[in-house]
């Protein structure tokens, strides 16, 4: 090596280093800007009505309760609804349906769902749903969250059983186990965390989502109860209170947004939790 | 144990608990096993070896039809076990395996205590009081030698054990659903020397009890553990005989360079 190389590989290793932490940087200064602008904005309306109060009317004090109650109800149904839709079809795709063409075909079109644009899952479900209905309705908000969930857990489940070693199903199939005993009591054991992973990672998708429920469940600005009418939920009313000129309303906002980010980040240290004790063993 | 319609060859060993008569193995297109004949002896070991490749594993594969587990992968030809074919389309492969239990190269515990690693097969198709089934799991770990390093801790993770426990729990695993044929496919090549010793001391005892058949790349352990040995190259069976004449007067070349250590 002559005595130029060696120096002229030292000084360019410095230099990308040095734009790779600079690049880093960039990337977690946005994201603590955020966050702390979210605490600052956000918990100066944080109080224990906004818990408890409906959401007010302009000029008035009051608080988010029928908007994350409907967020909860509707994420809950939708997560009912897609979830075991979600680890069949993962199932099939990882165990049984292995080997066949229609696995090819049906990881290839959720891979387009998962990255469909949500407006259009709303335009989707307005079309089959509301329109239908004559009305818009929280169920028709869930089934649009639904929508969204279904190809995260397919995706996470296919790739949770996919990492479980085929050594595993031979010596359950060994010992003479069905096929249906060695995906419940040995693959999905192996797989359990990962696949309780994509779980939380697709309500942590879906809790921040808007645009589907614009066209679906629209908002309210009452209490109800009623699965067949139309439901508030937190993005939506974040959406229009943030949108709004009353100073009440944009704190509300502000406040909003600062429960759905601490609960998906909530939810995905727990999902690395999870995972991490994993690799640990 | 002789059947109506085949009766079972006698082997130098005793009558034939395996015979394998002209089984062919497809891998896709690939021919893997070319026309095995070959009759096994009951209560007794018998060793495949051979280089890599040379189907010594596909042909272990074949005797609990694991290989259904993949697609285009099929025998031809004639497997009976006790006079009866197991390749034919009526078997059924829950109860071959009940009946034909196998260990495989890595130790392979599920993700469950150690307890019900071994109590999992055993509910599979019998259904026992939980007193019958603590004698059922107890009985497994004395038999595969591990009951003294376990017994305070049932409970724990298969997994947590070392690699060469976790071998004899998978050992105890197989022999709790009482087979009568034990398939062994290179159980000792990912332990170490002391585990290995272990594994063959097992070996040495359970003969006595059930058929057992292990695939080895490890000419000094089939030459330790095993009765008799057959040589396979290319797929096919080059010579099957007593272990002492395989080792030391082999009648074909290619055994002798093998076993020489001129190839292979």
């Amino acid at each position: 090596m002559s005595s130029v190389t060696y120096p002229r590989r030292k000084l360019t290793n410095s230099i990308m280093m040095g734009l790779c932490v600079l690049a880093a940087a960039i990337g977690i200064a946005w994201l603590a800007l955020i966050l702390g602008a979210l605490l600052y904005k956000g918990i100066a309306g944080l109080s224990l009505g906004v818990f408890t109060q409906m959401t007010p009317p302009p000029g008035e004090a009051g608080g988010l309760l029928n908007a994350i109650a409907g967020s909860l109800a509707m994420s809950i149904i939708a997560m009912l609804v897609g979830t075991p839709i979600g680890i069949l079809a993962g199932t099939f795709m990882a165990e049984y349906g292995r080997f066949s063409r229609l696995t090819v075909i049906v990881r290839f079109i959720n891979d387009i769902l998962l990255s469909a644009p949500s407006i259009v899952v709303g335009l989707f479900v307005y079309e089959m749903l509301v329109v239908p209905m004559g009305h818009f309705s929280a169920i028709a908000g869930s089934f649009a969250l639904a929508v969204l969930v279904i190809p995260v857990i397919v995706r996470t489940t296919e790739d949770m059983l996919n990492l479980v070693p085929n050594a595993l199903r031979e010596a359950g199939t060994a010992i003479g186990a069905p096929r249906w005993i060695v995906i419940r009591s040995v693959a999905y054991r192996a797989a359990s965390s990962g696949i309780v992973t994509g779980i939380l990672l697709a309500i942590a998708r879906i809790s921040g989502e808007t645009a589907p429920l614009l066209f679906t469940a629209l908002n309210n600005q009452f209490w109800s109860s009623n699965l067949n009418a139309p439901m508030a939920s937190l993005p939506v009313t974040i959406f229009q209170f943030a949108l709004s000129p009353y100073e009440e309303w944009q704190q509300l906002a502000w406040t909003g947004a600062l429960i759905i980010t601490l609960t998906v980040l909530g939810l995905s240290i727990v999902a690395r939790s999870l995972t991490g004790r994993k690799e640990d063993r | 144990m002789i059947s109506a319609e085949k009766p079972a060859t006698q082997t130098a060993a005793g009558p034939a608990k395996i015979e394998i008569r002209n089984l062919n193995f497809y891998y896709g297109e690939t021919k893997a096993l070319k026309s095995i004949n070959m009759a096994l002896p009951a209560r007794s070991v018998t060793a495949f070896i051979g280089p890599s490749g040379c189907g010594k594993s596909t042909l272990l594969r074949v005797l609990n039809r694991i290989y259904e587990l993949y697609p285009r992968q099929r025998a031809e030809g004639e497997v009976l076990v006790d006079g009866k074919n197991i390749l034919d389309r009526s078997q059924d492969l829950n109860m071959l395996r009940t009946k034909v239990g196998m260990v495989f190269q890595k130790p392979t515990p599920f993700p469950m205590s150690i307890y019900e690693n071994i109590a999992f097969g055993i509910r599979l198709y019998e259904s026992l009081s939980k007193a019958d089934i603590d004698e059922r799991v107890e009985a497994a770990l004395r038999r595969a030698a591990l009951w003294n390093e376990v017994k305070d801790k049932l409970n724990a993770s298969g997994l947590s054990l070392s690699g060469g426990q976790q071998q004899r729990l998978c050992i105890a695993r197989t022999v709790a659903v009482k087979p009568e044929i034990i398939l062994l496919d290179e159980p000792a090549s990912a332990l170490d020397p002391l585990s290995t010793a272990k594994i063959e001391e097992l070996i040495d005892e359970l003969r006595a009890d059930y058929t057992i058949v292990i695939v080895t790349h490890n000419m000094q352990q089939a030459a330790r553990v095993s009765r008799q040995t057959a040589f396979m190259y290319l797929g096919e069976l080059v010579e099957f005989d007593d272990t002492s004449k395989i080792f030391t007067s082999p009648q074909q070349k290619r055994t002798q360079d093998y076993v020489t250590g001129r190839f292979g």
